[in-house]
């Protein structure tokens, strides 16, 4: 037996798996070799540690008394929790009692209110329906004002202003531009003069129309024309960077 | 517009008598020859088309020129400036594919490649370049694409499509031809004239918007059913019935109609 033989065979060795002849080749071995019988050693240690480790985790001391001391625990947080729970259930009658008490309308009183309410309700719907689904442009596809609905949530700081909208839009067009300048900045000089003159002074043009429409929408974040262009801007220069970095 | 500038490529050098006589004739048979031939080369195919076949042909530096004829089948000629540029075309089921980017990808240095394609009237003509001007002419098909990266001028002529769309950097883009019924077209441009010769008895959507100059010029085609928003940087609105949805979008150019 050699010492690959030996470490097949270790584990098989150890587990008590190996048949009488094979066992005793093992043997043999390791009595000659210092260094597979350290490897045996060590084995063994790490073997012995788990099972005595196993053992011990196996059965707890006194497993009948953890299981009280368990079902204590259990009790002793479950009850307060039912006792709310009764409490909460017998809310509700008293605002019933409060409302015969207190609430008793005639009844063209109460039709009154029904109809009131449906009135508002239908209004309300009405306007956030046509605010809400307010379409894009349907020849330029273009977004258009900010419905009602963005407006308050804006408001309340739940959703996005105008603005913020608009810098996030920009921030993301901006990161994207960023990677195919990085790609072009890597092609560029593989270019012939003339194509590189064509790309800066088109790359020049489209950073001109962004200034312009950077400017103007930050004296007017509502303006819908100058964000439409600035949109438009940004996309031209990101195909313009992606197209070129094929060459 | 003129995307192109040429440079000499002659160095300045000292010579004796006869090398000056040598190189003078050189130079007098050269100037009776056209240098491009001299530095072209040139390319050729021919496919049998079916009526409604369409062209899709990405170039990256040149001009292409597609003219429709009465004819079922696809000529492509290409000139092909040194160093010259590999070429090609497939042809696939009711399609022939040339993509000069994707075929010389990886490649240092590419000349330009100028093609002239003559298609089927009723094709559907799909063309793209990187720097160079486009020309589509007589083409009757249902599409008609013609994308310039950046510089060159689009000239469309005599065209009847259903959806025609023309873009732009810089240059001028020229549309002569009719508006279908229920049809789209579009053309963006960021500096240069847009121009659009139209039938007047046309009816469509326009969206146009010059957010720049504010040089919108509707002539003939102004009508009470159009407006003018955003301080006369856009102008919308209904010509006719307007069954048909035009777009024209300069951000820092002019934008007129002409009655066809």
């Amino acid at each position: 037996m050699d010492c690959g033989n030996f470490q097949i065979l270790i584990s098989a060795f150890l587990d008590g798996e190996l048949d009488a002849v094979t066992r005793e080749q093992v043997s043999l071995h390791m009595g000659g070799c210092e260094e597979c019988h350290g490897v045996y050693e060590d084995l063994n240690a790490i073997v012995g540690f788990c099972d005595e480790s196993f053992s011990e985790e196996a059965l707890p001391p006194n497993s009948q008394a953890l299981w009280c001391r368990i079902n204590n625990i259990i009790e002793t947080e479950v009850a307060p929790e039912l006792e709310e729970e009764r409490a909460a259930e017998a809310v509700p009658g008293r605002i019933a009692a409060m409302w015969h008490s207190s609430f008793k309308l005639s009844p063209m009183q109460l039709v009154s209110a029904v109809v009131g309410v449906a009135l508002i309700s239908s209004l309300l719907t009405v306007v956030a329906f046509k605010n809400f689904v307010a379409e894009p442009d349907p020849v330029t596809g273009a977004e258009g004002q900010p419905s009602v609905f963005d407006k308050v949530m804006a408001d309340l700081g739940l959703g996005e202003s105008p603005r913020q909208r608009n810098e996030r839009r920009i921030r993301e067009q901006e990161t994207a531009i960023g990677y195919w300048k990085t790609r072009v900045d890597l092609r560029r000089s593989q270019w012939n003069a003339e194509t590189r003159d064509v790309f800066d002074r088109n790359l020049i043009e489209i950073d001109k129309a962004v200034n312009e429409y950077t400017n103007l929408l930050r004296a007017n974040p509502q303006d819908t024309i100058s964000n439409e262009m600035l949109d438009s801007a940004l996309k031209e220069k990101m195909e313009l960077l992606r197209e070129f970095s094929e060459l | 517009m003129n995307w192109k500038s040429k440079k000499s490529v002659f160095p300045a050098k000292s010579f004796g008598l006869t090398s000056i006589l040598l190189t003078g004739m050189i130079a007098a048979i050269l100037s009776f020859t056209a240098p491009e031939v001299l530095a072209q080369k040139k390319f050729s195919k021919t496919y049998p088309a079916t009526k409604n076949i369409r062209l899709q042909l990405t170039n990256r530096t040149g001009t292409i020129t597609v003219q429709g004829w009465n004819r079922n089948e696809v000529e492509i000629i290409a000139y092909l400036e040194r160093p010259a540029a590999n070429i090609s075309p497939q042809n696939l089921s009711g399609k022939i594919v040339i993509d000069v980017v994707r075929d010389n990808q990886g490649r240092n240095e590419v000349g330009d490649a100028n093609f002239t394609v003559n298609v089927p009237y009723s094709s559907d003509v799909d063309i793209e370049t990187r720097i160079g001007n486009l020309s589509v002419t007589n083409i009757q098909g249902g599409i008609v694409l013609a994308h310039i990266t950046s510089e060159g001028d689009v000239t469309l002529t005599n065209i009847s499509a259903s959806y025609v769309s023309a873009k732009n950097l810089i240059g001028d883009i020229f549309y002569d031809g009719v508006i279908k019924p229920e049809g789209t077209y579009r053309f963006v441009s960021t500096r240069g004239s847009i121009n659009l010769r139209i039938p007047l008895e046309s009816s469509f959507r326009l969206s146009a918007t010059a957010a720049s100059t504010r040089n919108i010029a509707l002539g003939s085609f102004f009508s009470a059913g159009l407006q003018v928003v955003g301080t006369g940087r856009r102008v919308i609105g209904k010509v006719g019935n307007g069954s048909a949805s035009i777009t024209v979008t300069n951000q820092r150019g002019t934008i007129s109609f002409i009655r066809r």
